[in-house]
């Protein structure tokens, strides 16, 4: 069992095979990878349970909701909800499976959990901006040569290595 | 989403979450019993003995949720003032009436298998802590039938409303009888601190899975089988508006993954017993969500 605790993929063939992946939901559902718009359309779902009347009035959220339209009615949610399962799946498979918080030695859960919580706050916010994440601009744009998505690939890595030595006691 | 009939009183949360909390208790009082009887009480003493603690408090806070559903909320007492043998109302009432004490001295059976010392600071508890236990067996005994009922009537309370073709199939009684029990088993498995106990509820859970996938199926055949209405009712699943709630959540999430990683499990994978139970209870809880809310859509007339 404790073998198996390292037991992951190559990451060369992972990302061959995610090619691949990108390459049938084109086909399939004629558009590609997404995540940051299934964690849109869910907040946009919440929020238009417990308050209504300000996602009518919001012009970014009403784009998504109004008369029968449902929000998580879109392929990034069902997609989102696969990846998950699929992670499970693939966690079981390799004996990896339990609860736990990754994380530096120097650093305790809370600390991790509230960066990672800032981080992805963050993230959405720069997703929205750049209208797609790393999955919808980065590896679907970028797979049609967008320019913008392009722009956006230098743009996120650029940023991700600027602000990496700031951060780096969280992991060393 | 159009009701139909908007003169008819429609079901919100208040039913689901009670015919949930029903099929759970019946799920943990059966397995108790049964475990008791069979001699594991010491080998499986979560299930048999721990949980049981709470299936009153779990079936007051279903029957609390029951309350709010009620127009009129002091009619209540008029179901106990007649016995309608053609009402399943009637015997559903009754049923509860019998499994709420009942399961309420089996709680006190178990809790003097666990905490004695606690049974002791109250002398008439104890008093009657030790009439109960003479009769532990016999009490056992009935507890596996009242629970069966119990959650058997969950499903034949949908079962019964003729009026919505969605519902009026005879699967529906034992689908969420085999639906509570695997909650129960679920809820032990996620509490319990025992391998050999976590290894047995998988086993007994992932076949209750099978047994419910089976039973799905059989539904959607026996309705597709049936007149243009019923045909219609199942297509609520198969393409219509509930489909992809249904084959996602209830299905997807609730039945095949945890299946599957409880039978990762049984090969010898390790994986925390916490998740598929966790699974399988929110699917448990989708189930009647779903089957409530599409019954009152599935119609006999096209409006």
């Amino acid at each position: 069992m404790k073998a198996n605790s390292e037991k992951y993929w190559s990451p060369y063939l992972a990302g061959f095979l995610l090619g691949l992946v990108l390459l049938a939901t084109f086909v399939f559902m004629g558009r590609g990878l997404g995540a940051s718009g299934a964690m849109m359309r869910s907040m946009t779902y919440a929020i238009d349970s417990v308050a209504p009347e300000h996602v009518d009035e919001s012009p970014f959220y009403s784009k998504y909701v109004g008369g029968d339209t449902n929000p998580l009615n879109d392929w990034l949610v069902f997609e989102v909800i696969g990846v998950i399962a699929g992670g499970l799946l693939s966690g079981a498979l390799a004996g990896r499976l339990k609860f736990k918080t990754d994380k530096g030695p120097r650093i305790s859960k809370r600390g991790r959990l509230s960066f990672a919580f800032l981080g992805g706050s963050l993230m959405g916010f720069g997703a929205m901006l750049a209208r797609g994440c790393t999955s919808g601009q980065a590896l679907s744009g970028g797979a049609t040569l967008a320019l913008g998505s392009w722009a956006f690939m230098f743009a996120m890595f650029g940023g991700a290595y600027g602000i990496a030595y700031f951060m780096r006691k969280q992991w060393i | 989403m159009a009701h139909i009939d908007p003169v008819l009183h429609v079901w919100g949360w208040e039913v689901p979450v009670y015919l949930f909390l029903g099929g759970l208790v019946a799920g943990v009082l059966f397995f108790s019993a049964l475990f008791y009887l069979r001699g594991k009480a010491d080998e499986m003493k979560t299930s048999t003995s721990f949980l049981p603690l709470f299936a009153p408090v779990l079936l007051g806070l279903g029957l609390f949720a029951l309350f709010l559903d009620l127009e009129y909320k002091t009619h209540v007492l008029r179901f106990y003032t007649a016995f309608k043998i053609e009402s399943p109302m009637s015997w559903g009432s009754w049923t509860l009436a019998a499994v709420f004490p009942l399961s309420s001295v089996w709680a006190v059976i178990q809790a003097d298998r666990l905490y004695p010392q606690h049974i002791d600071k109250v002398k008439i508890l104890r008093k009657f802590t030790e009439i109960a236990k003479k009769f532990a067996r016999p009490t056992a005994y009935l507890v596996i039938i009242f629970s069966v009922l119990l959650g058997m009537y969950t499903g034949i309370l949908l079962s019964a409303f003729n009026a919505r073709p969605l519902w009026n199939t005879a699967i529906l009684g034992p689908l969420f009888l085999v639906s509570g029990l695997s909650t129960g088993v679920a809820l032990s498995l996620s509490i319990s601190k025992s391998d050999r106990e976590k290894k047995v509820l998988s086993r007994i859970d992932l076949s209750a899975i099978g047994i419910e996938v089976f039973l799905i199926i059989h539904l959607f055949m026996g309705l597709l089988a049936s007149t243009q209405v019923h045909i219609d009712a199942a297509q609520l699943f198969l393409g219509g508006e509930f489909t992809a709630i249904f084959w996602i959540l209830v299905f997807g999430i609730g039945l095949l993954l945890p299946g599957a990683l409880e039978f990762l499990e049984i090969r010898g994978k390790r994986i925390p017993a916490k998740i598929p139970a966790f699974m399988v209870i929110f699917g448990g809880l989708m189930l009647r969500i779903v089957f409530v809310e599409a019954g009152q859509v599935s119609t006999w007339i096209p409006y």
